[in-house]
């Protein structure tokens, strides 16, 4: 947890810078990496990350110059990011960071040279430097200026750059593009192009015998019948080829048509067998089936006969199926107008104590009503005589109430207690 | 150099996915350090239907230093100068202000926000910024109108 000074620091760099020989910052990626592992300032992912103390933290090489950027007030150096003024340096950040930032995948620096290796940056450092075969070296002849790969290196220690002529024409290839006893990419290109190289007529799969230097193909070309005829050759094999196709198809067909009739076959066989089975069989007892039966075993031996008997029986089964289905459907209608007549009878039963009840509550309201009738009248003809008329109504009311059910009684007990009391004792 | 890599990702990152009404192009395909962007007005400010070429200059010692943004379009706004730099005035870009983390796609943003939203407290030009918080009908009539006569089929 100590911090170094700003000028601590870049005394570092100068010694660090040294023995760094793949600058990680060029380098392709190929994982997508987050945005947090960038770099503010160079925006790559961390090189050698060190941190402020207000935790932001840079590539050490990028704080650097930043530093320097700043040079005029070494002093009062603010973060390139939220401008806090620092002095002190930490170089240790949390190690997560670091494996994250390594674990970043890259190609290798080689990649021009023919290295297809895709590696985590962490390790590019030492594949460049130990493994990778394609890394340029110096040629071991000092006279020699060009660079070789390093798998190239011989350990004789042999100039490769050389240059060899091709056996066939005058084009000069280096040895470098050479591979032991094979020949390489590059040689193998020439020998496609070399006017040299002896090549056989293009017509030679219709059966052109000529084989002629590539430089004196195209003269043949120009004589040879066998191209002439090319073009229709080509449209022959095409027909050949489309009819092979639908012969095919046909043959396909043709299988699934032969066994569809095995099949057919078969179950008519077996049908005939069962047929004969049921006919020894006393089980049936329809005199229709009997006939039939007869029938069948004058002619068992007949292949259409038994079909005809297969299906017969197959009718009477059907018939019989179809007299069940009849009488079950005979047997739910009975069921569902039993069943409605139920219900309206019910209905109708209730129907009929709805009336009751209607009619004994239009008796009851009737009932009610008559005192306040008689009131009405009374005290038209007597309004002098309003209270000593409480008893009268009462005992006017006196017959009807006994007709009534328990709940009349209610009301006229609260409009005269005394007098009704009085009548019904 | 450090800075060249830096420019050349945030240009690759800018012409792959350019942030709306903003087209990036370098000046000269050599020089990475002098940008062309052409700046659609936003919709809903009189600039808009407007297009507006823009410098951006980048020093040599970016990110550490700002770039600088200059109108080559003529334009009737507080926060450019009404002369032949066009010079605009970013707070961000203010070398105090600046920031090595900011990246060339916010100060874009920021100066396209700035067409929308003028800042007449920042301003560079005191008569509009007057007359945008004064007589704001009148500014949006000749920011209109400028932007008709210069900015539309150049």
């Amino acid at each position: 947890m100590t911090s170094i000074t700003l000028d601590e620091l870049l005394a570092m760099e100068t010694n660090c810078d040294r023995d760094e020989v793949v600058d990680l910052r060029s380098l392709e990626t190929v994982s997508s990496y987050d945005d947090h592992l960038m770099c503010p300032i160079c925006h790559c992912p961390f090189v050698r990350p060190v941190r402020l103390q207000c935790d932001h933290v840079f590539c050490q090489k990028c704080l650097n110059s930043a530093i320097t950027a700043f040079a005029a007030s070494r002093d009062d150096f603010t973060c390139p990011t939220c401008r806090t003024p620092t002095r002190g340096v930490y170089l240790n950040v949390p190690r997560l960071l670091l494996n994250m930032c390594d674990d970043i995948r890259v190609r290798c620096p080689c990649r021009n040279e023919g290295c297809q290796e895709i590696i985590p940056r962490g390790h590019v450092q030492s594949h460049f430097d130990k493994y990778c075969g394609y890394r340029l070296m110096k040629c071991p002849d000092s006279a020699c200026s060009k660079k070789t790969r390093k798998k190239h290196l011989s350990p004789e220690g042999r100039c490769l750059h050389e240059p060899h002529r091709c056996l066939r024409c005058d084009e000069y290839i280096m040895e470098q593009d050479y591979e032991t006893g094979v020949l390489r990419k590059a040689l193998r290109e020439h020998i496609d192009t070399c006017p040299e190289v002896v090549h056989p007529c293009t017509a030679s799969k219709y059966g052109c015998p000529v084989k002629v230097k590539r430089a004196d193909l195209a003269t043949h070309e120009q004589i040879c019948p066998l191209i002439a005829m090319g073009p229709y050759f080509e449209a022959q094999n095409a027909r050949l080829d489309s009819l092979e196709l639908t012969i095919r198809h046909l043959q396909q067909r043709n299988e699934i048509f032969e066994d569809g009739i095995a099949n057919i076959r078969s179950t008519l066989v077996q049908s005939s067998r069962t047929l004969a089975e049921q006919e020894s069989s006393p089980a049936n007892s329809d005199p229709r089936q009997e006939s039939a039966n007869q029938s069948q075993i004058d002619s068992s031996n007949l292949y259409t006969a038994t079909t005809t008997n297969y299906l017969l029986s197959l009718h009477e089964s059907l018939r019989e199926e179809v007299g069940q289905l009849s009488h079950a459907i005979t047997d739910l209608d009975a069921r569902a107008s039993m069943a409605l007549m139920n219900e309206c009878l019910r209905l109708k039963e209730d129907m009929a104590h709805t009336n009751a009840a209607v009619g004994s509550i239009r008796m009851q309201v009737q009932w009610l009503l008559n005192p306040r009738l008689h009131q009405g009248q009374r005290a038209g003809a007597r309004p002098s005589n309003a209270n000593t008329g409480n008893g009268n109504p009462a005992s006017a009311s006196g017959p009807s109430s006994g007709a009534g059910p328990s709940t009349a009684f209610l009301r006229p007990r609260r409009l005269s207690d005394s007098g009704r009391e009085g009548t019904k004792l | 150099m450090g800075s060249q890599k830096r420019i050349a990702k945030e240009l690759a990152e800018l012409v792959e996915s350019p942030p709306e009404g903003i087209l990036v192009k370098l000046a000269d395909e050599s020089n990475l350090y002098t940008w062309h962007i052409y700046m659609d007005g936003p919709e809903g400010s009189p600039y808009y239907n407007g297009k507006f070429l823009l410098n951006l200059t980048l020093p040599t010692e970016y990110p550490f230093k700002p770039p600088t943004v200059s109108f080559k379009t003529k334009i009737y706004h507080p926060n450019v100068t009404n002369d032949d730099k066009g010079s605009m005035c970013l707070g961000m870009l203010r070398a105090d202000e600046w920031k090595p983390s900011s990246r060339i796609q916010a100060v874009l943003q920021f100066a396209r926000q700035l067409l929308a939203e003028p800042m007449p407290d920042d301003a560079v030009e005191g008569r509009i910024a007057e007359q945008y918080k004064n007589d704001r009908k009148r500014y949006e009539e000749v920011a209109k109108e400028w932007t008709r006569k210069y900015a539309v089929d150049s």
